[in-house]
């Protein structure tokens, strides 16, 4: 039997109810009987004792003890007179009912003309009233009474069994129609609960039998409309989610599709380097399935290389790192590196890198043609020198031969052979300048060609620009003696060291000086270095024939001179200023020309002193 | 008499260096020539010249390979080696330093020069 909680909670409030209605009756009734039974035990028993005092005189007064004992013996039968005794005025016993002998309580009582009735307990008879009466103002005795107290219990125990009968039909009575009652409010309520329960798991056609007009009917009738209302909602939103999911689904398809036909290898690695995602272009790279790379670890599957740049990328998210790294088929590949930023996956407490995204690109071709351009240069500077070397030398050998043999021996006779001789001298010396000429130009082309494909080995070291200046000096030295002009220097004592390739910008100490001679006629030279503003600036300066402004900005291009080149015999390939600023940026340093035309010219290098050593100096200058 | 070896592929060169040395035949200086590396090592292995100018580029073996055979494998110590480097190839005068070589002349190159050095090397006035 399902018993609601309702009902069992009214059953106990029943019950708990009951128990104080019927224990408070019950005692309230029980000793209101006690009462009345006891005081009109009292009256009974003070009626006999006065009646029988009353009669007694006579009788007691003749001595006529047989009498009074008649007398006191048919009193025995009234019910509730448990026995009766007679005393005189001294207290003896006269007469008595107890059989067969006085109990010893009954002679201790006191003879007393009260009349009040005593409560006494005879040791194996059990609990009496005792009433007493005097005969004749107590002159000639007392008349002892004793009603039976257990009669009056036993009555009282009778009453109350009664009365526990009846509460107790009360209570089942009550008890049942508390069921009823409770029920037919509860059942509704249980329907309503299922109902609920229902609506709960989106049950939202489920129906409801309640058509009562009270609060329930109404509560039912309020959930059945908002379940209507809700299921509209929940239908909106339902649309608006399979909506947004159609959305997300093309939005993903897009991307895959976009992933999928890049031409770049795609792998997406987690924050442990496991591989996460890869594209079909990748997989293709490395002649793998994507099964196969799908949950692997990256250094396993591509080695220790690219796991580096990986595990440098997770800790440093902002920056790009990039390794070269061997495909499939003898092919390279180049992987770009990017750590990936919590900025779409906002997890809490990972300040570093959640991932990286590795690029991979097949450089195969690329590196072909690198490696076709590096050919190309060291072939062209062979094939181009080796004929160049052949004229050369041939020539110096043409002319050492025709010195020492030849000419030793040809007699001298005229002017025109005289003069022939000139001219094969003038022009072998032509031809061996111009092929001086011709090896510079090849030598210039192919630095030029090598720092503009950034060929060029750099050196990173200490560089002292004294030291730089005074080799260039040395170097140069033999063409200022030819020129016959005056080399000075200015150098500051504290010049501070600097870093890069000291060969290489002695070799733009070399072009300037050697420029600086060519166009100077007569005059001076002077090499200055100073330091400024944490910068070592280093100027060329000449007395020479200067560079009009409009010429100034062309001649750090290629094959650019200054003048013009139809009138005035170029003397140089045009190539040595391009060289100077090649070299010169590549140190993160500038070089500019000041001049006015027919006073001379200033050409001018700053390179930067290292962020270090500009400070130190900076920070031990008062 | 000593003698001296010109490895060189390229036939115009190998014959500029011949004449080169040509006056120092005077002097009793032998002038022999390979016109390639492992004709060179042979040459040397058995004519075992005073003086070898060793050209770099050369097919089959080329002059890195032939000094260091020399210098290392040979262990030819008083065979002096020249090389011939190209100028602007920087790389090429670490591997010669590699190999063992002993000095070297940058192409294009003076005969005036080539022809002091081995004069210096091989103690000969003139
Ligand atoms: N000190 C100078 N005085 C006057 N003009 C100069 C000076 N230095 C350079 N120039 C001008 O700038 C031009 C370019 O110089 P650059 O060094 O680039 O070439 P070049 O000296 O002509 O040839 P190369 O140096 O290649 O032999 C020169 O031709 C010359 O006209
Ligand atoms: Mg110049």
């Amino acid at each position: 039997m399902i018993v609601s909680k309702l009902f069992k909670k009214t059953l106990l409030i029943i019950i708990v109810l009951f128990a104080v209605i019927a224990l408070t009756t019950l005692f309230s009734s029980g000793w209101n009987l006690y009462q009345d039974l006891t005081q009109e035990y009292k009256s009974k028993g003070t009626a006999i004792a006065r009646s029988i005092a009353g009669s007694s005189v006579d009788t007691l007064l003749n001595r006529d003890v047989s009498t009074v004992q008649a007398m006191i013996d048919q009193f025995t039968e009234i019910i509730g007179v448990s026995y009766v005794f007679v005393v005189d005025a001294q207290g003896e016993l006269i007469s008595h009912t107890f059989i067969p002998n006085v109990p010893a309580e009954i002679l201790n009582l006191q003879t007393s003309r009260n009349v009040e009735p005593t409560d006494i307990f005879i040791k194996g008879r059990g609990d009496f009233i005792d009433i007493s009466a005097p005969i004749v103002e107590g002159a000639v005795g007392y008349v002892h009474v004793g009603m039976d107290k257990g009669i009056i219990m036993a009555q009282l125990k009778a009453a109350m069994i009664r009365q526990m009968y009846l509460l107790s039909l009360i209570f089942i009575a009550s008890v049942a129609a508390a069921y009823v009652l409770v029920n037919r409010v509860s059942q509704p309520l249980n329907n309503l609960t299922e109902y609920s329960r229902k609506l709960a798991q989106h049950e939202f056609t489920a129906q409801v039998e309640i058509h009562s007009k009270d609060e329930v009917g109404l509560l039912a009738h309020t959930m059945q409309s908002m379940a209507i209302e809700l299921s509209e909602v929940f239908e909106r939103y339902e649309l608006a989610l399979k909506d947004a999911i159609i959305e997300l689904q093309n939005t993903l398809a897009y991307l895959t599709t976009v992933i999928d036909h890049m031409a770049d290898g795609l792998l997406v690695l987690d924050i442990d380097g496991i591989i996460t995602h890869v594209n079909p272009a990748l997989s293709a790279m490395f002649g793998m399935r994507e099964s196969d790379l799908m949950g692997k670890s990256c250094r396993d599957i591509f080695g220790d290389d690219l796991a580096e740049i990986v595990f440098r990328s997770r800790h440093d998210p902002k920056a790009v790192f990039t390794t070269e790294i061997a495909l499939a088929e003898s092919r390279t590949g180049k992987a770009v590196a990017t750590g990936i930023q919590q900025e779409y996956f906002p997890l809490e407490g990972t300040e570093k890198g959640i991932g990286s995204v590795v690029i991979i690109r097949d450089i195969t071709s690329e590196k072909e043609v690198d490696r076709m351009k590096t050919d190309f240069i060291s072939t062209v500077s062979h094939e181009l020198r080796t004929p160049l070397t052949a004229v050369k030398g041939f020539t110096e050998i043409i002319k050492m031969k025709l010195e020492e043999d030849i000419l030793k021996l040809v007699q001298i006779h005229d002017r025109k052979s005289e003069k022939a001789i000139m001219r094969v001298r003038d022009n072998i010396t032509i031809i061996l300048s111009e092929s001086e000429r011709l090896t510079k130009l090849i030598d210039d082309l192919l630095d030029i060609a090598k720092l503009e494909s950034g060929k060029v080995e750099w050196k990173t070291e200490p560089v002292s620009m004294a030291e730089v200046i005074s080799r260039a000096q040395d170097a140069t030295s033999a063409l200022f003696e030819k020129k016959g002009l005056v080399f000075t220097k200015t150098i500051d004592d504290s010049l501070p060291e600097l870093s890069g390739d000291s060969d290489k910008l002695m070799q733009v100490v070399i072009n300037l000086l050697s420029n600086a001679v060519k166009f100077t006629p007569a005059g001076f030279v002077t090499c200055a270095a100073r330091r400024s503003n944490g910068e070592v600036v280093v100027s060329v300066i000449d007395s020479g024939i200067g560079i009009s402004e409009g010429n100034q900005a062309s001649i750090f291009e290629k094959f650019k001179q200054a003048g013009d080149t139809l009138t005035d015999k170029p003397r140089g390939t045009g190539l040595g200023l391009p060289i100077c600023r090649q070299i010169i940026e590549h140190h993160g340093g500038r070089i500019w020309v000041e001049s006015r035309p027919g006073k001379g010219s200033v050409f001018s290098f700053a390179l930067p002193l290292s962020k270090v050593e500009h400070a130190e100096l900076s920070a031990s200058k008062p | 008499m000593p003698k001296v070896l010109i490895v060189e592929d390229e036939p115009l060169i190998r014959l500029l260096l011949e004449q080169t040395l040509e006056g120092l035949e005077s002097c009793g200086v032998e002038v022999c020539a390979a016109d390639n590396g492992i004709d060179a090592v042979e040459k040397i292995k058995a004519e075992r010249p005073e003086l070898v100018l060793l050209d770099v580029m050369m097919p089959k073996m080329n002059g890195f390979e032939v000094c260091s055979i020399v210098k290392q494998q040979l262990q030819l110590k008083e065979v002096y080696i020249i090389m011939l480097t190209a100028k602007g190839q920087e790389q090429d005068r670490l591997k010669a330093i590699e190999a063992g070589t002993d000095e070297f002349i940058t192409k294009p190159f003076s005969i005036v020069e080539v022809a002091d050095r081995v004069k210096a090397v091989l103690k000969i006035r003139m």
